[in-house]
């Protein structure tokens, strides 16, 4: 059975020259990092342009890389830093409700073989509105959600990306669920609890 | 994502249970739809990194070229030009101390003069204009000078601090 090898260990074989292992880690991280940036600027070809400028710019950084420090970290804060630097000088566009509903459909579809054809329609209408929910939130929220519940990052390593006490990055998870379920309730999802 | 999963992340956050709302919504979160890259973002990205690095090879290859190139030209100069170039950077420096030295003595030597005139016409004014009372007063004059200069500076200071706390 083959070892996956680390991303630290993809990292100095790419500084070493190895273009495989470069090639590695850019397949380990494109939908991640088009999916970060696409929650902050909300343009689908924009989130892969400033995504391909995250890579190469990581890649002529590699040599400022330790290897001791996690590298899924390292890489957002980099594209962070891309994707910030983008925006003080754009402005950002504004998702369309088709866009949304596009990006729902896609989701709900994964489910649509094992549930009926009203709980799909549920299931991707919900989408539909987390998705449009989230992109109504503060972006610092916003990019605290996705590293957390979309990347699976933990508080400490949130907020070293971020540069936030790792107190302040649990106040933002908190503060935006609930104004995800104030948005969602405002748009008709109530439950009766 | 479906409608159990909601109403059970609303729940939780309704009953005020942080963990178990973060469970919960991580599970619900988990189902909204992810944005997959076109198929040829890896090469691309691939490609700009092989571009970028084989560009900073060329240039690197090209800095060493110009490096050794001047040298080599600076070497060859300095062996078959140094004995002349030696010679008139010693005569530059003879003809320059030669006349800028003395020049610079005289003036300092006027320019001495006139500040210890200066300075013995400024003794004679204070001798005579001024008194032990007349040097407590401009002293108490210029401390409640400080004092108001003070005061000034707190009350813009509490200014701007109302300003930001708005």
């Amino acid at each position: 059975m083959a070892v996956q090898r680390t991303d630290a260990d993809l990292a100095q074989d790419a500084l070493a020259g190895s273009e495989a292992a470069y090639r590695e880690l850019v397949t380990r991280y494109a939908t991640p990092a088009v999916n970060f940036v696409h929650r902050i600027v909300r343009d689908r070809g924009l989130a892969e342009d400033l995504a391909q400028e995250g890579f190469l710019r990581v890649y002529q950084r590699l040599h400022t890389y330790d290897p001791d420090r996690k590298f899924s970290s390292w890489f957002f804060q980099v594209l962070r830093n891309i994707t910030i630097d983008y925006l003080r000088v754009n402005r950002v566009p504004t998702a369309s409700l088709d866009e949304l509903q596009e990006e729902g459909n896609r989701g709900a579809s994964v489910d649509r073989e094992s549930v009926s054809p009203e709980q799909a329609a549920e299931q991707g209408e919900l989408a539909i509105a987390m998705a449009a929910a989230l992109s109504r939130i503060r972006p610092e929220y916003r990019e605290c959600v996705v590293l957390r519940y979309q990347e699976g990052l933990t508080h400490p390593e949130i907020a070293e990306i971020l540069g936030l006490p790792a107190g302040t990055v649990k106040t933002h998870l908190h503060r935006a669920r609930k104004e995800l379920a104030d948005i969602l309730a405002e748009s008709g999802w109530k439950t009766n609890v | 994502m479906d409608r159990k999963q909601l109403e059970r992340w609303l729940a939780e956050e309704a009953n005020g249970h942080d963990e178990a709302a973060d469970a919960a919504f991580a599970h619900l979160f988990a189902a909204v739809p992810r944005i997959e890259p076109t198929a040829a973002f890896v090469e691309h990205a691939v490609a700009s990194a092989v571009r970028w690095r084989a560009r900073r090879r060329r240039l690197m290859a090209i800095a060493w070229a110009a490096v050794v190139l001047l040298v080599t030209i600076g070497s060859i100069a300095a062996y078959y030009a140094s004995p002349r170039l030696a010679s008139a950077a010693i005569k530059a420096v003879t003809f320059a101390s030669g006349h800028v030295i003395p020049w610079m003595v005289a003036y300092t030597k006027v320019a001495m003069e006139w500040w210890l005139t200066l300075g013995r016409v400024g003794t004679v004014i204070v001798s005579a204009v001024m008194t032990p009372g007349r040097a407590v007063a401009i002293v108490g004059v210029e401390l409640v000078g400080i004092l108001a200069l003070f005061a000034l500076l707190r009350v813009a200071g509490a200014g701007r601090l109302g300003d930001a706390q708005v």
